[in-house]
């Protein structure tokens, strides 16, 4: 098989997979206990000419599977309901905004900065493997990992803080501070943002630190590796033409799934530091009962889990030609 | 000799060289120490806890002192005994979640594994969706539907926790089912049922730990951020809680350091001790990581 089918072939399964979304998405949040038409108008903050239309909107007082209907009917339209925590605002006007950015510029900046210093950490232990940096680095990746990201949080806001006041205690912005200029804005903004950004990058590092390392012992057991040490080729070629290269294919596939958390946030971190997130939103959502911007982002989610995939499948298929198409 | 104790003497001898292979790993023995410290802990919380853990013993917010050594709460309850009996709660809702996380997941993986076909196609691509979704915001949205409380928290941890353990046993159960005492098995004409109870699960076990470890720390960790977020159940009180009730008193912007740090450090350590015995475990059963 070529590439090109298997291509196409990828794209028909993801074609699958979103069409099994669309009707967990559905049925997800009608199994709840009770009447099934409190997930859309069951809100008393909801006023009754609002309840009507949507009544009607949605086909609430039809049969289960007409509703499925209207709900694939809006969701072409891309209509996926209005929220009640906001009342009158359409769900896609929430999640597709301001929060969004937050969290994109918040997640973005995370994972690259601990993707860099998490891979070369990787790639010196594994090379310099039971050395003190490796067995430091690994204990360091182990304890972190048994952290709840949001008691580090915890800690970092009563330390850094509370008793160091470097960094506010929370928010995105100063509230009620005014601006002369944009940079200002932006050094507010960024000042706030340091806080849940080192409590990320320290929660991030040891998972992209094991994944790198693990990776390249593996190749370093090839027979390959082997070979060229057997040629008399010098250490850094060994390391970076044949070690280090092999090594990036996992990591292509782990790099592209994590744009995933770049739209679905870090919920924990962002409600410890109330930063405007997505991840902020779902917990206020679950708080305030808000079921359609829940099943929202739960939509929302599920395609960038769906297209990350898909792009990191492409991507291996492109770049290793080993890859047997099938 | 009969044949009940041969294969008794089997097994113990089975038991004896593992535990040889085991004891060498520092990181596993301190897990286990860890996990027995805590499992004491829980068993004799009445004797250690100077006070009842509900009672409202001294004032509000007291920062540690002889009489209360970890200081109070905002209502005047001991700290210390909140956290011994904490760790009733957080160690059995741990172990229970991930219990029921790892059974599923080895039914599945199981299932699916050994009839394959269209059963396996539909089992794995719902794996395959469940795996990939991001697991505490897909949490918040399951509490969200089915309430909050303790039980449902398990219940969540578990819907959410049983994907990794299935790919798992699936792979293991499609490579044992085309071994030649399966065959020999199935040619006797033993049933699906006692091929997959007798020959193949007794193989999967130690797999199946392996899972159980992680899945625990997992399990733990998700209890104390849903319970620190407030959907736990204020009558069982888990370190989470603890901490949730630390927020409400404003903890961090008011400095009672001892309001939080001792839940998180006690959190930090099961769940440490959980990822050491995963660890060692991984080392010692994973065939691919001992050629290296």
């Amino acid at each position: 098989m070529g590439m090109r089918e298997y291509i196409l072939k990828r794209v028909a399964s993801a074609l699958v997979t979103f069409a099994l979304i669309i009707v967990l998405n559905f049925f997800i949040f009608r199994i709840m206990p009770g009447d099934p038409a409190r997930a859309v108008v069951g809100d008393v903050r909801m006023r009754p000419e609002m309840r009507e239309i949507l009544i009607r909107k949605f086909g609430l007082d039809k049969p289960l599977w007409v509703q499925f209907l209207y709900y694939l009917k809006n969701l072409a339209k891309g209509d996926l309901g209005y929220s009640f925590q906001y009342p009158g605002t359409p769900v896609t006007e929430i999640i597709l905004g301001r929060r969004l950015m937050n969290t994109f510029l918040l997640m973005g900046g995370s994972i690259a900065i601990s993707l860099l210093i998490g891979m070369g950490l990787g790639v010196v232990a594994a090379w310099k493997r039971g050395s003190k940096l490796d067995v430091a680095v690994l204990t360091f990746s182990l304890v972190t990992y048994s952290i709840p990201t949001f008691w580090m949080g915890l800690l970092i806001i009563l330390f850094l803080g509370f008793y160091a006041d470097l960094i506010p205690l929370g928010g995105t912005v100063t509230p009620g501070a005014e601006y002369a200029n944009w940079f200002q804005y932006a050094a507010d903004y960024f000042h706030h943002m340091i806080g849940p950004l080192i409590t990320l990058v320290l929660s991030f590092i040891g998972y992209y630190f094991m994944i790198m390392r693990n990776t390249l012992l593996d190749v370093f057991t090839e027979d390959y590796m082997l070979t060229a040490r057997a040629k008399g080729l010098k250490t850094r070629t060994v390391l970076f033409r044949h070690a280090m290269r092999n090594a990036m294919l996992p990591m292509i596939s782990v790099i592209a799934l994590e744009v995933v958390y770049l739209f679905s946030g870090a919920t924990a971190t962002e409600t410890v530091f109330s930063w405007h997130g997505l991840g902020l939103l779902i917990y206020e959502s679950v708080l305030r009962a808000d079921l359609p911007v829940l099943q929202g982002l739960f939509l929302f989610i599920a395609l960038s889990v769906l297209v990350a995939n898909l792009l990191a499948d492409i991507t291996y298929a492109l770049v290793d030609p080993r890859i047997r198409y099938g | 000799m009969s044949r009940a104790a041969v294969r008794r003497r089997t097994l113990f001898k089975r038991i004896s060289s593992f535990w040889q292979l085991y004891k060498a790993s520092k990181l596993g023995v301190f897990g286990l120490a860890v996990m027995v410290a805590f499992g004491l802990i829980a068993a004799l919380a009445p004797f250690l806890t100077p006070y009842d853990p509900g009672d409202f013993v001294g004032k509000p917010l007291e920062s540690p002192s002889l009489k209360h050594p970890l200081g109070t709460d905002q209502m005047g309850r001991d700290l210390l005994s909140r956290l011994i009996y904490g760790t009733r709660i957080s160690l059995a809702v741990g172990l229970s979640a991930s219990a029921m996380a790892v059974l599923i997941g080895a039914v599945i993986g199981l299932v699916s594994g050994y009839f394959g076909g269209i059963v396996d196609m539909v089992l794995m691509r719902i794996t395959d969706v469940f795996i990939q979704l991001p697991t505490l915001p897909l949490m918040l949205i399951f509490v969200a539907i089915l309430g909050k409380g303790i039980f449902n928290i398990i219940l969540v941890i578990a819907i959410l926790g049983w994907t990794p353990t299935a790919r798992m046993v699936r792979s293991q159960t499609l490579s044992l089912k085309e071994r030649p005492f399966v065959e020999a098995a199935r040619a006797i004409g033993a049933s699906d049922l006692h091929i997959l109870a007798r020959h193949i699960a007794p193989n999967v076990v130690p797999l199946i730990f392996a899972n159980a470890a992680i899945s625990v720390v997992n399990a733990v960790l998700s209890e104390s951020f849903l319970s620190f977020l407030g959907f736990g159940d204020p009558r069982v009180p888990s370190w989470g809680m603890l901490l949730y009730y630390a927020r409400l008193a404003g903890a961090t912007v008011n400095g009672y350091w001892w309001f939080i740090i001792p839940p998180g450090v006690a959190i930090m350590l099961l769940a440490l001790g959980f990822a050491c015995i995963n660890y060692s475990l991984d080392q010692i059963l994973n065939p691919r990581l001992r050629r290296r």
